[in-house]
């Protein structure tokens, strides 16, 4: 295979990439977001400097992807962690387990995405909105919310603060003596976001120690809500917020 | 947490890397590798210049069971190695990987540019069959079968322990956050610490099924040259880059 092939390739191996190129384009997203109040020092271990706390809440959300171009179908569980990069109010995705490894090195290798493989479920079970991980054959986490008790209006330009805000990564890729390649913060902002519903309710969430899958680092001292939502929305490109490597 | 503790961090994510800091020790780490003849316009197309394919047509398809990997812990791997010659000299190019634990996988693609994906390989004995299997998404496309240690290989565990020191490369591919490449490399690598601890061959038989996303059958089977059947300890080192794409 000729150097300007191997330069076209989106992702390895050569001979059956693992993703293709981008945008992608996710159909009947669904969220389940469960908003806690956490500790301060938890909080702020949590983010990488110049990122500054953004109040005490933040989120667990279990996400069902049913139709992700490129990518297949899969679930999801992250925890995201609210914060102000210059001013500006952004949301950190510090962890992150999903059960398909296409957009699981997809989301690393481009981005940054804090992914591991875990068995994140999102499903209704009775009257029950239910999320639940598990990592290496232990559950980790479970969240429920009541299901469609209040219907609530998300401002379509607004696209509530939970897919509106930018997302940041930190993306750490190692060169091949271990040492850093790459070290960024990267931004990303979801486009064409169509909301089909969403619904605010009482949730519950618990959070369980395991070393490798650590949600429960950055405790639960008291669940605040919780948000149900289904929408459409393109994953883009990045753009580089911050980088470590740069010599000032 | 601040740049020094970022820049130290070995892997993403912050909060718990999927991988540590190498070298990598593998413990009773046993191998099934079936020799086999292909086609070489097939050959030619899966090597990345300037490897050269080696002029026999021959593949490796392997297993390997490793259940104590430092940093990594207990999987399985099934995958295409391709015999090729840098500048004239010998290495082994790896084409594809199937394994069902995602740190090393993750490691793997970022470190070195293993091009590793998720599947459930299996390696066992059966009753008298020493049998690898490979299923990606459910469906199963690739199975070998070997003699249960018919014969001890020519040379015994030495001269395998000196075959594993042959140099080993990937081709790496990272994007950027735009899509365009950010790192184009062919990386190289060699095995330290090598102890063989049996080393077996015999004949072999292997079945490759057509799967879109794991293509092994893209290389097809026109005739089995021999399965090799080793068991033993190794270390994986970091690699360094034998050619850039970008420069």
């Amino acid at each position: 295979m000729k150097t300007e092939h191997i330069l076209q390739l989106p992702s390895m191996p050569l001979q059956s990439p693992s993703f293709p190129r981008g945008p992608y384009r996710f159909t009947h997203r669904e969220y389940l977001v469960v908003q806690y109040r956490s500790c301060a020092d938890a909080i702020r271990h949590a983010l990488p400097e110049p990122l500054e706390p953004d109040g005490d809440v933040v989120a667990v959300q279990w996400l069902d992807l049913p139709d992700g171009t490129g990518l297949g179908g899969y679930s999801a569980a992250a925890q995201v962690i609210p914060c102000r990069y210059k001013g500006e109010a952004c949301n950190f995705i510090s962890q992150m387990y999903l059960d398909n490894t296409s957009p699981l090195q997809a989301g690393r290798e481009i981005w940054g995405y804090p992914m591991k493989y875990g068995q994140a479920d999102l499903h209704v079970e009775g009257d029950t909105l239910t999320g639940t991980l598990v990592y290496a054959g232990q559950r980790v986490a479970t969240g429920t919310m009541t299901f469609k008790h209040e219907a609530v209006k998300i401002d379509p330009r607004e696209q509530g603060e939970h897919i509106g805000r930018t997302q940041i990564t930190l993306k750490l890729i190692p060169d091949v003596d271990g040492r850093p390649a790459v070290a960024q913060l990267v931004a990303i902002n979801f486009t064409d976001v169509v909301v089909h519903g969403a619904w605010a309710g009482k949730a519950a969430l618990e959070l369980i120690p395991h070393v490798n899958a650590p949600l429960a680092d950055v405790p639960v001292l008291q669940v605040v809500g919780g948000l149900h939502l289904k929408t459409d929305m393109t994953l883009p490109y990045g753009r580089v917020l911050h980088d470590y490597l740069d010599k000032a | 947490m601040n740049v020094d503790e970022i820049l130290k961090l070995p892997s993403m994510p912050a909060a718990s890397p999927s991988y540590p800091m190498g070298p990598y020790r593998f413990i009773n780490r046993e191998y099934m590798i079936i020799t086999y003849e292909t086609c070489k316009d097939a050959l030619r197309h899966a090597v990345p210049e300037p490897l050269e394919p080696n002029p026999d047509g021959h593949v490796l398809y392997e297993w390997i069971k490793m259940p104590d990997s430092s940093g990594f812990g207990d999987y399985t791997e099934s995958g295409v190695v391709i015999p090729c010659l840098y500048k004239g000299e010998p290495i082994n190019f790896t084409a594809q990987m199937y394994l069902d634990d995602e740190p090393p996988i993750s490691g793997g693609r970022e470190v070195w540019g293993f091009p590793k994906k998720y599947a459930h390989p299996k390696l066992e004995v059966v009753a008298d069959t020493l049998t690898g299997t490979l299923e990606y998404a459910g469906q199963m496309v690739a199975m070998g079968t070997m003699a249960f240690k018919h014969r001890e290989s020519e040379g015994g565990i030495e001269a395998m322990a000196k075959a594993m020191t042959k140099t080993q490369c990937n081709l790496k591919l990272i994007p950027d956050v735009d899509g365009t490449p950010k790192i184009a490399q062919l990386v190289a690598y060699n095995l330290t610490n090598i102890t063989i601890k049996g080393s077996w061959v015999g004949d072999a038989r292997l079945h490759l099924i057509p799967h879109v996303n794991a293509p092994v059958a893209d290389l097809p089977v026109k005739k089995i040259v021999g399965g090799k059947h080793f068991l033993g300890d190794i270390t994986l080192p970091h690699g360094r880059v034998l050619h850039d794409y970008l420069k």
